[in-house]
């Protein structure tokens, strides 16, 4: 069986506003992409103790706030979240699959 | 009048009944045979202006037509697999013309002679295995002490620890039906897996495995592969299927 051939889905489109979505998309991909490593950052300083309760809860709550905002503003792009995942061909996805 | 080129689809030993009449291959092209030393090749003539490396380029990219270039090269190799051990070649595969392919069967001789018989009286199936990981597993948050930030991060935790945990049982899954299935087969190859987008399914491929079987044991194969479904992973068989995943020898054309 031959290599899978990919669809250009990423494809950036010449006309403006594809142009304007395709880069909102982009951008908004690695706003989400930071934000999901700080949260995995926090959940392993969590487990590793070295956090006050305090600080657990500050942090819960700004990365909760963060995502309501990520949330609110792809829907204001007519985006859904698996749009702002790149694939990266051999290496799999940007973000992990939910 | 376009330039030509030899389109090359499979290699075989040579057969007494090495007849094509009325086969079409790619482009709704007359399918022919090289013979040489002992060996033949299955060929057909194809315009350059559609098959050079140039305009190739651009239309590999057209789905709709690599859809059915793959299926009619599929469609000769089947053919030709009914009738001899065979060594497919890969999709598009253009020479310059039939002295070319000849060299190649001069050069390579021995290491399709292998392959051949590497293969003969053996065919290819395909297994594929999938598994929905997103259905939820079982929710561990206890409920929390402190306020909605920190029940927040535990939610998240528990979501990523069953993420890994799905995973990590996932891989394990995988490599269990492989080690089974290759018990069977004389020989296997695992593909890598397929993202949903290609394979046309929202489960995760666990296995995307081709597996060399003797015709004499189809069946004990087939009833293995029967017997590993269960567990909420889904198993795909294909096949059998001409040796496609164990004759690669990297032969590639000058077109």
């Amino acid at each position: 069986m031959s290599e899978p051939v990919r669809t250009a889905r990423m494809r950036i489109q010449a006309d403006s506003e594809a142009m304007e979505r395709d880069l909102s998309r982009l951008v908004l991909t690695l706003v989400e992409l930071v934000r999901q490593l700080v949260e995995r950052q926090a959940i392993r300083r969590m487990e590793q103790t070295d956090l006050t309760d305090e600080q657990i809860e500050v942090l819960g709550l700004t990365l909760m706030r963060l995502e309501e905002a990520m949330t609110e503003v792809c829907e204001r792009f007519g985006l859904s979240p698996s749009e702002l995942n790149l694939d990266l061909g051999p290496l799999g996805t940007l973000l992990p699959q939910e | 009048m376009t330039e030509t080129g030899t389109y090359l689809y499979a290699v075989t030993e040579e057969t007494p009944s090495s007849d094509v009449e009325g086969l079409h291959g790619v482009a709704d092209t007359q399918v022919r045979t090289i013979p040489c030393e002992g060996l033949v090749a299955y060929v057909s003539t194809v315009p350059l202006d559609q098959f050079g490396a140039e305009p190739l380029r651009r239309s590999m990219e057209d789905l709709d037509w690599l859809g059915e270039t793959a299926g009619a090269h599929h469609h000769v190799v089947e053919e030709v697999a009914d009738r001899a051990p065979v060594a497919p070649v890969r999709l598009v595969t253009v020479y310059r013309g039939d002295e070319q392919v000849k060299d190649l069967l001069r050069e390579r001789h021995d290491d399709f002679v292998d392959v051949l018989s590497s293969v003969a009286g053996r065919r290819e199936w395909g297994v594929k295995a999938y598994v929905d990981l997103s259905a939820p597993g079982p929710s561990r948050t206890a409920p929390s002490l402190g306020g909605p930030g920190t029940a927040y991060l535990k939610r998240r935790q528990a979501g990523l620890r069953s993420r890994e945990e799905a995973w990590r049982q996932a891989a394990a899954h995988a490599e269990h039906l492989h080690a089974t299935l290759s018990t069977v087969a004389v020989a296997s190859h695992r593909h890598r897996a397929q993202d949903p987008e290609l394979s046309g399914r929202k489960e995760a491929m666990l296995l995307n495995g081709a597996y060399l079987v003797e015709r004499s044991r189809d069946d004990e194969f087939l009833k293995t592969v029967d017997d590993l479904r269960d567990r909420g992973v889904e198993i795909e068989l294909t096949g059998p299927w001409a040796p496609y995943s164990f004759t690669d020898l990297e032969v590639r054309g000058d077109g």
